[in-house]
């Protein structure tokens, strides 16, 4: 692998909420176009390093850079100018307000003091068509929504403005299993556009399918990650279960020691 | 074995909060000693204040359980005023005259109607509590006045042929008034129920989580009924009790009673946020704040020294606190006794300070994480999709401010039917138009706040202040009207400041900061004009609420007779054009500037919109500040109208503008709103109100106008109707469900009749 300037690079996180040590001395790495699965049990803290990346949280200790260079996001307001989209589990779409209003939340494109809507709508339709989503009108209030479509509206709201990074938080917990499967075309797509993706997810064989990476964590440690090409599930699960930080491996030193 | 014994208890379970109740009780009950030797010196004083806080006791006993359910009951005071109402109405010779079983009987049976209601409303029905028990309050009230017609009943001398009852409110064998006695059998009562037995854990599980209540098997709907069945129970009982205490009644029974009910239960210790409450601590606290209340009522013996011409003669006279200040002072304490508990003791506030001051090092406050109170999120509106398809009318009817504009039109005709003569006139719709306005204005206000999913009970209290401080300033301070209109802004805007501030940045429900303002403003208001009615301003002051001729004549540009702009200007008040233009700002910015977006995007998902960049503690917070102002702009035309400040002024009005907003298209759960809709539904507010006031002439040449009390009850009852037509039509899409079971019904019969 070329040494190349990871897009986002964590070192050394730590968090604690009151006497929980939520997160120590955590380090992440995120190449450009890459697809970094995050696994580990609940309460690993794979959302909460996430939060801390887009600033929903703040970090007690470590450091965070984006392109190499340090940053420090207050809220995810910050994150999102710096290139980086959160996709949120349950959405975080506004349900009272249609689907070219979410796709454009908090940044409607502005004609003077007026919202811009023929702009909006127009803009929002073609991202829609950019995702190939079925979606039957962007005028249509997000509320009415199937979760699948919701989902969708919360992607084409993420990638609308061609950002570096995406990360998704349990992007498949609540969707079936066709809308699974355009998920995890859409993000093969998004990859050969050179968008970098984590993905937080319960379900190893989505990472398997479109992954290059998985990091694993485990009570707030790493505990090792591994190329997808050169592991299988069996190791990420024994990873996941009996993995230490003693033990822990890189995927660059893991391909070593296999050869 | 002994270990876990001998472990010291922690403070709370031997009940510290309780105990620092009642060391500040002594201290207070010295302080008044202090003040006043000549009353709170004597037992009687005591056994009064024992006597008093014994009624609010047995309510505060209720209202436990409501406040542990993380509900609320708002209507208390207004049971207590109607049970007593029914009980004398059927009591006493000069009206019905019956037996005292019979009283007793349609008495209690009013009180558990309205437990009944409320219970109803708030569980089956799916209205937020504090909506639906603020309506029975206001509905309760006026039927109260209505009733009585505002007079006192007495029925002193029937009370002496039924000695057993009457006794209730005599001091007992033991030298206590035998209503501390049933206090004591009440808490007693409530103590096992909550602490001791299946309800009372049901109660705690439903206010702490009811979602996961609900998913242990636990009715949570019942236990939530139960409650506001046991609070009316008790608001009953009260009833009672001072109806035997004073053999008769005033209109005035109840007023007010809930706001001591409710900081009672709090400072006893109970969370507004559910979950935690005992009644033991309820009951000191009514003793507390009623303690709290004489205090402030008593007044202190001083002597002034006066001169006439060469003699100076002593004068002894009683310092009081003027009327107003006791309920600002109470409001003031709610809030206080709100924000101990998530703020005080939740961060561990006096540990920390007292490491700090020892030098020990500072223990680390517990996390609260993310936003402290979450309201319901908007829900499904199906209906609003069908507005894709179709023409204009269908896309009109989808409209959610479509029910508003029809209802506007068609009540106005309905007037115009009723009393053709008149109606259409210009005196007439220059009336209207003055109701409208009022109502319009404090409606415009609300919907950025309603839109918001938040609320604001303190509107018509604020309207109250801003007038008394406009009046006073000109009146008794002689500023210049310009002057005076801008700090009457000004303390609205304040009051705005106080209730966002409350609400955004303390965490606190929305509708308890603001109920604590709603008493606050209008107890600061009657503070400021002593009670007084205020008038005699400037007349330059008063054109804001003339008619434009007035104004342009005042100012010597007077049009030509016959012009347009003459019967324009003769026509339009100064009011209506001013409210006309707020209107048109604020509707272009709630439907077209991205701030409304906001605005909308916050009330929908607080969650979202904060992930999405949008500050929502500032949109809040302006949208609670911009309200207040709207509520002081309303303050101040009205002074300017009536040529005269009335501490009455804007009462009920915090009703009307949220059944205007919600008419026109706001929901209750935020995330909707539009100015036009809401000025659609102050129009509808304004006519109803027109129409029940109109002097109808019947046939046989008779006329009839419905009292205001009336009036009053019935735009409750258009406010509950309004909310729950909202949740269940607009929302859920009651009709739209209907058609599809039915259609498919048909559908199955045509399938079985092909089969």
């Amino acid at each position: 692998m070329p040494e190349k300037t990871p897009i986002v690079e964590m070192r050394g996180i730590s968090k604690s909420f009151g006497p929980v040590r939520a997160l120590i001395d955590v380090d992440l790495k995120l190449y450009p176009g890459e697809i970094l699965g995050l696994v580990g049990d609940n309460s690993a803290g794979k959302s909460t390093l996430m939060k801390i990346l887009t600033g929903a949280y703040q970090r007690d200790a470590g450091e965070v850079l984006v392109e190499g260079k340090p940053v420090h996001f207050r809220n995810p307001h910050e994150s999102r100018d710096a290139g980086l989209e959160m996709i949120y589990q349950d959405f975080a779409l506004c349900g009272n307000m249609d689907v070219g209003q979410n796709i454009f939340l908090g940044r409607w494109p502005r004609r003077g003091i007026f919202v811009d809507r023929r702009k909006m709508y127009r803009q929002a339709d073609t991202v829609l068509k950019r995702l190939k989503v079925d979606v039957n009108s962007v005028y249509q209030k997000v509320e009415s929504l199937s979760g699948g479509r919701q989902q969708s509206v919360a992607i084409a709201r993420a990638i609308s403005f061609e950002p570096p990074v995406v990360i998704l938080d349990e992007p498949t917990a609540n969707l079936s299993v066709t809308a699974t499967e355009r998920l995890l075309e859409t993000m093969v797509e998004l990859k050969q556009q050179g968008v970098a993706q984590i993905i937080i997810s319960h379900r190893l064989q989505d990472i398997f399918a479109v992954g290059d990476r998985v990091m694993v964590l485990k009570r707030g440690e790493n505990v090792g990650d591994r190329y997808v090409r050169n592991t299988d599930e069996h190791e990420i699960l024994r990873i996941i279960v009996s993995g230490t930080r003693e033990t822990a491996l890189d995927a660059d030193e893991a391909l070593e020691a296999a050869v | 074995m002994s270990a876990p014994l001998t472990r010291r208890l922690p403070l709370e379970l031997i009940g510290g909060w309780e105990g620092g109740l009642f060391a500040f009780m002594v201290l207070l009950y010295l302080a008044g000693v202090y003040i006043n030797p000549g009353f709170f010196g004597t037992t009687d004083a005591f056994a009064a204040v024992m006597r008093d806080a014994a009624r609010f006791g047995v309510m505060a006993v209720g209202m436990t359980f409501v406040i542990v359910n993380k509900d609320l009951d708002l209507s208390v005071g207004s049971t207590l005023g109607l049970v007593a109402t029914v009980f004398s109405i059927v009591f006493a010779e000069t009206h019905i005259g019956a037996g005292l079983g019979a009283a007793l009987f349609f008495a209690i049976l009013a009180g558990l109607m309205i437990g009944l209601i409320n219970g109803v409303l708030v569980t089956m029905l799916q209205v937020p509590s504090f909506i639906a028990t603020l309506t029975m309050l206001f509905i309760g009230r006026g039927l109260v006045l209505g009733i009585t017609g505002g007079k006192t009943i007495s029925f002193a001398g029937k009370a002496r042929d039924h000695e057993w009852f009457f006794a209730i409110g005599e001091r007992g064998a033991l030298g206590f008034n035998n209503q501390i006695l049933l206090l004591i059998v009440v808490a007693l009562v409530g103590m096992i129920l909550l602490g001791k037995t299946r309800w009372g854990y049901e109660t705690y599980a439903t206010g702490g989580n009811e979602m996961a209540a609900g998913y242990a098997g636990i009715s949570t709907r019942r236990a939530r009924m139960r409650a506001y069945l046991l609070s009316a129970f008790c608001a009953t009982l009260a009833g009672l009790m001072m109806i035997a205490q004073d053999k008769g009644m005033t209109s005035q029974y109840g007023q007010g009673n809930e706001l001591i009910v409710i900081a009672s239960v709090i400072v006893g210790g109970a969370s507004i946020l559910g979950g935690r409450g005992r009644v033991v601590g309820s009951v000191l606290g009514a003793a507390l704040v009623v303690l709290i209340d004489k205090v402030l009522r008593e007044g202190v013996p001083t002597t002034r020294i006066v001169r006439i011409g060469e003699v100076e003669m002593q004068v002894q006279a009683m310092a009081q606190l003027p009327p107003g200040a006791v309920p600002a002072f109470l409001g003031m304490i709610m809030l206080m006794a709100v924000l101990i508990e998530p703020w005080v003791i939740r961060r561990k506030l006096l540990q920390r300070a007292w490491a700090r001051l020892r030098g020990r090092p500072v223990p680390r406050p517990v996390e609260i994480g993310g936003i402290a109170i979450v309201g319901t999120q908007t829900r499904g509106t199906v209906a609003a999709d069908r507005a894709l398809k179709g023409g204009l009318v269908r896309r009109f009817f989808a409209r959610r401010d479509a029910a508003a504009l029809i209802l506007a039109v068609v009540l106005w005709l309905v007037g115009l039917w009723l009393r053709p003569d008149f109606w259409a006139s210009i005196d007439n719709t220059f009336n209207l138009m003055l109701a409208f306005t009022e109502v319009g204005l404090l409606s415009i206000g609300l919907t950025f706040v309603i839109a918001n999913a938040d609320i604001d009970l303190s509107v018509g209290a604020v309207l109250a202040m801003s007038g008394a401080v406009a009046a006073f300033m000109m009146r008794n301070m002689g500023v210049d009207p310009w002057l005076a209109v801008l700090m009457a802004l000004s303390a609205g805007a304040l009051a705005g400041c106080i209730n966002a501030l409350m609400t955004v940045r303390f965490g606190l429900p929305a509708f308890v900061a603001t109920l604590a303002m709603f008493y606050m403003a209008r107890g600061i208001g009657a503070w400021i004009v002593a009670g007084r009615q205020l008038s005699g301003f400037p007349e330059v002051f008063n054109l804001i609420g003339r008619k434009l001729i007035e104004a342009l004549r005042h100012f010597g540009l007077t049009p030509a007779p016959d012009s347009l702009l003459f019967t324009l200007s003769a026509a339009l008040s100064v009011q209506t054009l001013f409210v006309a233009c707020l209107a048109v700002a604020a509707g272009i910015v709630l439907g077209y500037t991205p701030i409304g977006q906001k605005v909308l995007a916050t009330g929908g998902n607080r969650r979202a919109a904060d992930y999405a960049g949008i500050n929502t503690a500032r949109v809040r917070f302006t949208s609670l500040v911009f309200s207040g102002l709207c509520a002081a702009m309303a303050g101040v035309i009205y002074i300017a109208f009536f040529r005269s400040f009335n501490p009455a002024a804007g009462q009920l009005r915090e009703l009307d503008a949220i059944a205007a907003v919600i008419i026109g298209g706001g929901s209750i759960f935020g995330g909707y709103g539009s100015v036009l809709g809401s000025l659609a539904g102050a129009a509808v507010i304004a006519l109803i109100r027109a129409l029940l006031s109109l002097q109808i002439i019947t046939a046989e040449g008779r006329s009839f106008v419905m009292p205001q009390h009336w009036v009053n009850v019935f735009v409750g009852l258009i406010l509950i109707i309004a909310v729950l037509s909202d949740i269940w039509l607009r929302q859920q899409d009651l009709f739209g469900r209907l058609r599809r079971r039915v259609r498919k019904r048909l559908g199955l019969a045509r399938k079985d009749a092909h089969a």
